[in-house]
């Protein structure tokens, strides 16, 4: 019996070890026909605007030529967060042979950029906030390798002229963020240089994880005239306690994107995932195609900010958004959905 | 192949940390969970020192060393602050968090990509053939672990590793020759941690990147290669214990490897490690009731 269960579980492991080496390229090789193309993509969370941004990547693509199911294999997978695991999945796709691998936020590009380097697979990556922080960009935003991408930088500038316009007798702005997400710290560090052109002082918290949200919001709130968010993943995932707070106080919060808004928060001047990500579609189309190598091709951020509101959240607050910002807005909600 | 490699290289870097778990978790019987803390502790540490420009390979010993100052601080808390095992792991792991942050001068996420390390050294890669480059990697992993295996087997047998050995088994023997138990303990758990971080170092130096969240679930990892590793092979005289955690931290890589090349969701792998984690443990366990030999892995999971 013991001698079964031993030799059964050596099985089982040494089928697992087979089989992982077994799985070569099962897309054909693009080299052969020239027509068809693998690309691995990889996701470092499951977050509503990193999905955004995996559809516009490949409504980016099919733009230009390359429509998943037709002439490209789009592999995919989620690290769910774990730096690990994120490594395992590139290393697959080196497997597969891909062509190009799309990394989603910071670790999965970086992870992307290692794996990719020894095998020689171009990396194309989106959602980094500070690419040249990260490694993946010299400091004059020439690739550090054959690795380019966008960066998800908030249009910090355009966000503090639009809370001056909302709110001209606001002083302090507060900013929820978590230590562990390298985006947030760059983000407040732009705030902080930019706040005092408009006046602001920048108030800052920073938790470890959601489990501090509650009580730093209920300090936040009590110290600031206005709360504006991150990008910051686990911030946003705790953003209906944040409103909740905040809304009690009567303070207004400001979101960094479209989602946000949409769930209570009372104006953005943010990005559009979806567009950040069919940026990305495009540049990724240019390597394929062989009209530029990743190295060639420096990272691109959003250019234009747009500007989300609530006009249902504005009520609540008792204030009236400025006729020239509504106007040129690209989406206005009436209503506050919960999620 | 590049899978193989894969494998080889994510399950030999967590086997020096499986060395370390080896010790504490089935040695001295201690579950100690600061090495989900000093794992990222050696690549903060590490990302740190190669960026101020020390020597890739003497970040290795640096980082044990620290990583053992860690493990000496749980062995502490537990021995004369009388704190309960699983409790002083929680404790350390938690305050290297902010320690780990500190290391990295504040930075989550602190890349050395532009630097050199112990797997890009240039002296090295270029007197091997071409051919061998992308065995590099694996091999230098290799000669780290052996070189950690073989110290750990030495230390083992000397006066000091009996009485560590001694100090889980049957702790009165140890006091019966006049040694205090409690410091025996505390060396364990410094050497243990000391593997933890040399992990983290090598992991960073492999992936020229240090993340804080790179410790979370360490512990999970290191105790599923001690399990599957001895109890694969505890049948086997030819096959010692440690070589068996080596070979259990590549079994335990290639399932993970396996359930993501064949389509599963990452987010499923926590309940396929757990599954793969109680299969093992029941049919040991299973094994050990028939035999009637004393299971160490039945009593653990009964105590806690």
């Amino acid at each position: 019996m013991k001698k079964l269960h031993t030799a059964v579980l050596t099985a089982i492991a040494a089928a697992a070890v087979l089989a992982g080496c077994g799985s070569s390229p099962s897309g054909e090789s693009p080299a052969s026909g020239g027509k068809t193309y693998t690309i691995g993509i990889g996701q470092f969370a499951d977050h509503g605007s990193l999905d955004n941004c995996r559809e516009g990547f490949l409504s980016g693509l099919a733009e230009e030529g390359f429509v998943e199911g037709e002439n490209l294999t789009v592999l995919y997978d989620n690290a769910q967060t774990n730096s690990s695991t994120a490594t395992q999945i590139n290393t697959n796709f080196a497997a597969r042979k891909v062509d190009l691998i799309c990394g989603i936020a910071t670790p999965m590009a970086q992870s992307a950029y290692g794996v990719g380097k020894k095998n020689n697979i171009p990396v194309i990556y989106t959602a980094v906030t500070d690419p040249v922080a990260a490694e993946l960009a010299n400091a004059d935003g020439t690739p550090a390798g054959q690795i380019t991408g966008t960066s998800d930088m908030l249009p910090v500038q355009q966000q503090l002229e639009m809370i001056r316009a909302i709110l001209p007798d606001a002083k302090t702005i507060g900013i929820l963020y978590t230590t562990s997400e390298v985006n947030s710290a760059s983000t407040i560090a732009q705030y902080k240089l930019l706040a005092p052109d408009y006046g602001f002082t920048i108030v800052e918290s920073a938790i470890s994880s959601s489990a501090d949200v509650s009580l730093a919001a209920d300090a936040l709130v009590s110290k600031v005239d206005c709360i504006t968010n991150l990008t910051d993943n686990t911030v946003v995932a705790s953003l209906p306690i944040i409103l909740d707070k905040a809304n009690a106080r009567n303070i207004p919060v400001f979101g960094s994107e479209i989602e946000q808004v949409k769930i209570g928060c009372l104006a953005a001047m943010g990005l559009d995932y979806t567009e950040l990500g069919k940026q990305t579609g495009r540049m990724a189309a240019k390597i394929l195609k062989g009209e530029a190598q990743a190295s060639e091709l420096n990272y691109e951020t959003v250019k234009e900010a747009s500007f989300y509101a609530n006009t249902k959240a504005a009520e609540n607050l008792g204030i009236s958004l400025p006729e020239d910002l509504t106007a040129s807005a690209k989406e206005i909600f009436t209503d506050i959905t919960a999620d | 192949m590049i899978i193989l490699l894969g494998v080889l290289e994510e399950g030999l870097v967590y086997a020096i940390m499986a060395l370390g778990v080896y010790i504490t978790y089935k040695i001295l019987d201690f579950p100690d969970l600061s090495v989900d803390g000093t794992f990222p502790m050696g690549a903060a540490f590490t990302a740190t020192l190669i960026l101020s420009g020390v020597n890739p390979v003497l970040t290795l010993p640096l980082s044990f060393l620290l990583g053992a100052l860690a493990g000496c601080v749980t062995g502490l808390i537990h021995v004369k602050l009388k704190v309960r095992d699983l409790l002083s792991g929680i404790i350390v792991m938690t305050a290297l968090y902010s320690i780990n942050m500190r290391l990295a001068g504040g930075r989550a996420n602190l890349p050395i990509f532009s630097k050199e390390t112990i797997f890009t050294n240039s002296r090295l890669t270029s007197s091997l053939p071409a051919e061998m480059a992308p065995y590099t990697v694996v091999l230098i992993l290799f000669i780290i672990v052996a070189v950690c295996k073989i110290l750990l087997d030495l230390y083992l047998k000397t006066r000091s590793g009996y009485l560590l050995r001694a100090a889980g088994d049957n702790d009165t023997l140890v006091t019966s020759l006049a040694k205090d138990k409690g410091l025996v303990k505390i060396l364990g758990l410094a050497i243990a941690n000391g593997f933890a971080a040399l992990a983290g170092c090598v992991y960073c130096q492999q992936k020229e990147v240090f993340e804080i969240t790179v410790g979370s679930g360490t512990i999970v990892i290191g105790l599923a290669n001690v399990i599957i590793g001895t109890q694969l092979f505890k049948n086997i005289p030819l096959i010692k214990p440690t070589t068996a955690v080596i070979i259990g931290s590549i079994i335990y890589k290639a399932c993970v490897s396996f359930a993501i090349s064949h389509g599963l969701n990452a987010s499923d792998l926590n309940l396929i490690i757990a599954t793969l984690f109680l299969i093992i443990l029941v049919c040991s366990n299973y094994v050990n009731g028939n035999s009637g030999k004393r299971g160490k892995g039945h009593a653990q999971a009964a105590k806690h």
